[in-house]
């Protein structure tokens, strides 16, 4: 069902908000702060993601946020000292949570006693310290709730309270008792409101309607206490009722469902009159025993009392019966009938099942049941509860300040604002001089829309940019984690967090940064000994910041640690056979090596690092979006390692060139200079490839055409040559045959299309309908450093 | 006449859940996504009856609650703790503030009608 799949989306979003929240909060417990409000938020946030998942039946998320909550509640009254101990089983408990709650989204099963032993130790600290008291109880109690999640959970909307002070028999569960006890018979009830009751806005006519829908009822005022009129005091209550309801097949606990909300509020007594056959003779008449026979006082007095104004205004009528329900016309419900008397104990199911499609017919004055007696109109007309008839203003959801929207109509939205700045920018490149001279209104008109395009695509962009703290904040404690594993001492600092990022770069950002900071802290930062030695800080500092440049995002992961060890990475490296061993990379190619794939470290194969994956992970999620890594690293003083991602994932600034005759894109960011020289300026070069001198220094150059096997149509002396810096500030030249332009386009992904080619880092539609392939510069140049090398 | 239903809850899910089943049952649906929010809902509009949360920042329920009887215009307004507290103080507290009945998390649609009608005329 789709409605549900839509709340489990919604359900699964506040998750993620839930517990990057109980990250920060926890980072700051961590830190001393333990104030009631933190401890609130958590308990919240638990309670929260505790409600969702019940709401979907997620029984083991239930079970164990369910637990874990319970320490919280004690923790937050102080029952429970929140001591280190304490924080770091609630830390790990949130991990276990969002582990929770991703197997619920992935559909994936965790082992049957995932976070069993957490689990125990929360009842084991929360007993430990509520021993005395009922609390040893309450933990039972919440253990069977716990094991009927982890069975089967079945949503549970009412839960009787066990009766208080009146001495009644204690209830039973009322889902094992409303259906059909058999007691057969007249029910008896006496019912003596106390003022609470009406103050907390309970109706007594509801209750009545209430039963009134069990069996046959007839309810009679008492009015006994009712005092001289001098003595009325305006909010005291006088007015008692007794009641009898004919019902067989209806158990105690069936009656007393219907008082459960004013229990503590009122006296009641259920009695049995006797499983008497012939039922509906007796009553049709008020049963005899148990009554004081309605006295002859005021009669208008009891209307008065029990309900309101308007009451009053009715004629006086005998006290006795004041209302005479039948079953049939009291069902709220119209077409309720038939199910009632099949089934007169049914009550709740029932009558939700036929209240439910027509709640608007359920106005109360069509509720009157036409056999009523005078007397029972006024019981039948509205009570004050109702408010008063609300104008329909139609506005609604006023405290809402936000909508939520599924990103795919913002990523259509995206997508078609795209297409539309490029449309604009397209007819304003058609606009010729000659044109610019005839239509100034149309240039005029032109501009107008370029300026409005760039605006409804910067507002567009903001609808989907979210700040990097979100990511961000993840990490302290990844830091923490790390520092406490390998016994070093590491600080993070983090700064920019506020910079703003499109929500699905932020999304692919997480890995990516956690396997960074993992390789900082693990291979980077020195043990402390080690620091002093050098004359460092005892402490390693990593720095984690976030900074928009041009129409990029720049994320630098930045350490005070040792640097890459050269030596180890090029050895590790020509034993893989990563780098041919006549090759003699330079330092920066040599850091870079540790993006190259299968190149892992493998001597780090340590409980951080080394999952298996290597730093090329890193590289190959942020291509995925679009950006590039840069690691410089500086022996003995440090590395930084720089992610460069675009501020957008939809539009792309990119210079237009040809090639063989087609359209080909190279995108504006990675282009330095473009030239024009002869094809005899490229000198060989003993590997097999060709370099062009620019200014000096020597630029690998990669013919397009050549590459792309296609037939380069230019003359020879006069090619065309893209400059464009891949990583780490290595140029590359591209060779094409013409180049046309600037423009804008919008990426369609060739891997969702069609597959991934090496080389092409997508594909775009052209203003005049015509396809292009994007180019990727760094994946040429990769793969042809690695053919040169070979 | 529809019936107007004030939703004082800080978790969406549950207030998605609450609005689509209140609406699909014919309600007027309000929401609010805590006490403070729910009384300034209730200074700009009539409601026929509240389902709160107990547990919300800025203000929770049982404040809430308080706050909705002080100010004395809505004595008579049905209002329904919404709680998934198994234990009964809970309740008890919010009862005491002024709380008509209550709803256990998590609901089933068709009950959740049903109760409504309990407290509503």
């Amino acid at each position: 069902m789709s409605d549900l799949d839509d709340f489990k989306a919604t359900y699964f979003d506040e998750c993620s908000e839930l517990l990057t929240e109980l990250e920060e909060q926890f980072a700051a417990i961590e830190e001393g702060e333990r104030g009631s409000d933190r401890l609130n938020a958590v308990f919240r946030a638990i309670h929260s993601i505790k409600g969702g998942a019940g709401a979907f039946g997620f029984s083991a998320l239930v079970g164990f946020a369910h637990a874990y909550e319970t320490l919280l509640d004690y923790v937050r009254d102080g029952r429970v000292e929140l001591t280190d101990d304490v924080v770091h089983l609630c830390i790990r408990a949130n991990d276990i949570v969002a582990d929770h709650v991703n197997a619920a989204q992935t559909g994936e099963a965790l082992p049957a006693d995932y976070g069993a032993e957490e689990k125990t130790r929360f009842d084991a600290i929360a007993r430990g310290e509520t021993a005395s008291d009922a609390g040893g109880e309450e933990a039972e109690a919440d253990g069977e709730v716990i094991e009927d999640f982890d069975i089967e959970f079945t949503p549970v909307m009412v839960d009787l309270e066990a009766p208080k002070a009146n001495g009644e028999a204690p209830v039973e569960d009322v889902f094992d008792a409303a259906p059909m006890t058999a007691a057969e018979g007249q029910w008896e009830i006496r019912f003596t409101p106390h003022r609470a009751l009406y103050a907390r806005a309970n109706d007594p006519l509801l209750l009545f309607r209430e039963l009134a829908a069990l069996g046959e009822m007839q309810v009679r005022a008492v009015l006994g206490e009712v005092p001289p009129l001098s003595d009325f005091e305006p909010f005291a209550v006088y007015c008692a009722w007794e009641i009898t309801l004919v019902a067989p097949d209806l158990g105690e606990d069936a009656i007393r469902e219907v008082f459960e909300f004013v229990e503590g509020d009122c006296d009641i007594i259920i009695a049995q009159a006797g499983a008497v056959p012939g039922l509906a003779a007796a009553a049709a008449e008020p049963a005899a025993d148990n009554t004081d026979a309605p006295a002859s006082d005021e009669p208008d007095l009891s209307s008065l009392l029990a309900l309101t104004e308007e009451e009053v205004a009715q004629p006086s009528e005998p006290v006795a019966p004041l209302a005479s329900f039948a079953p049939e016309p009291a069902a709220p419900a119209v077409g309720a009938q038939d199910s009632f008397e099949e089934a007169p104990g049914l009550s709740f199911a029932a009558l939700a099942e036929e209240i439910a499609p027509a709640p608007a017919a359920k106005a109360p004055k069509a509720d009157t049941p036409p056999a009523a007696t005078a007397a029972a109109k006024p019981v039948a007309a509205p009570a004050p509860a109702a408010g008063g008839d609300s104008e329909d203003n139609g506005s609604r959801s006023v405290g809402v300040q936000s909508i939520r929207v599924d990103l795919d109509k913002v990523d259509r939205v995206v997508n078609m604002v795209g297409e539309l700045v490029i449309t604009q920018s397209m007819l304003t490149q058609q606009m010729d001089e000659t044109l610019r001279a005839r239509y100034t209104e149309l240039v005029r008109g032109l501009e107008v829309l370029a300026q409005t395009t760039r605006g409804l695509q910067d507002s567009v962009m903001a609808i989907r940019a979210q700040p990097v703290k979100s990511v961000f904040s993840r990490m302290p404690r990844l830091v923490r984690e790390l520092a406490s594993k390998t016994s070093k001492k590491i600080k993070l600092e983090t700064i920019g967090e506020n910079t703003e990022i499109d929500k699905t770069v932020i999304e692919q950002l997480s890995d990516p940064l956690t396997h960074m900071i993992r390789n900082s802290a693990d291979h980077g930062i020195e043990s402390p000994e080690k620091r002093l030695a050098a004359g460092k800080p005892e402490t390693g500092t990593i720095r984690l910041s976030a900074e928009q440049a041009g129409g990029n995002i720049l994320i630098v992961v930045e350490d005070d640690g040792a640097g890459i060890n050269r030596e180890r990475v090029l050895g590790l490296a020509r034993d893989k056979g990563i780098v041919a061993p006549d090759f003699t990379p330079t330092d920066e190619q040599i850091d870079q090596l540790i993006f190259a794939p299968g190149f892992s470290t493998a001597e780090a194969v340590s409980d951080i690092s080394g999952r298996g994956v290597g730093m090329d992970v890193v590289l190959s999620n942020i291509k995925k979006i679009g950006g590039s890594v840069h690691v410089r690293s500086w022996t003995g003083k440090g590395c930084r390692m720089t992610l460069r991602l675009p501020l957008t994932l939809a539009v792309l600034d990119v210079m237009l060139v040809k090639v063989g005759g087609g359209p080909y894109v190279v995108p504006l960011s990675s282009i330095v200079e473009t030239m024009q020289c002869s094809r005899a300026s490229f000198e060989r070069v003993p590997s097999g490839g060709r370099v062009l001198q620019v200014r000096g220094e020597y630029v690998q150059v990669i013919d397009l055409a050549q590459r792309f096997d296609l037939t380069s149509q230019q003359n020879p002396d006069d090619q065309f040559v893209v400059l464009c810096e891949a990583e780490g500030n290595q140029k590359v030249a591209l060779v094409v045959d013409d180049i046309i332009g600037q423009q804008q386009v919008v990426i369609k992904s060739l891997e969702e299309n069609f597959e991934s080619v090496e080389g092409i880092a997508g594909g775009t539609i052209l203003g005049d309908g015509n396809v292009a392939l994007i180019v990727d510069v760094q994946g040429l140049r990769t793969t042809h450093l690695r053919q040169n090398a070979a | 006449m529809t019936l107007r239903v004030l939703t004082v809850d800080d978790s969406r899910t549950i207030l998605a859940m609450l609005h689509h089943t209140l609406s699909n049952a014919g309600f007027e649906v309000l929401q609010a996504e805590d006490g403070k929010q729910g009384l300034d809902v209730l200074k700009a509009q009539d409601v026929d009856v509240v389902i709160t949360d107990i547990n919300m920042p800025v203000m929770d329920g049982i404040e809430f609650i308080k706050n909705v009887r002080a100010t004395g215009q809505h004595n008579s307004l049905p209002i329904l703790i919404l709680t998934t507290e198994t234990s009964q103080d809970k309740r008890d507290q919010g009862k005491a503030a002024g709380g008509t009945g209550w709803i256990v998390k998590p609901f089933d649609p068709e009950k959740l009608i049903s109760v409504i009608h309990r407290v509503v005329h």
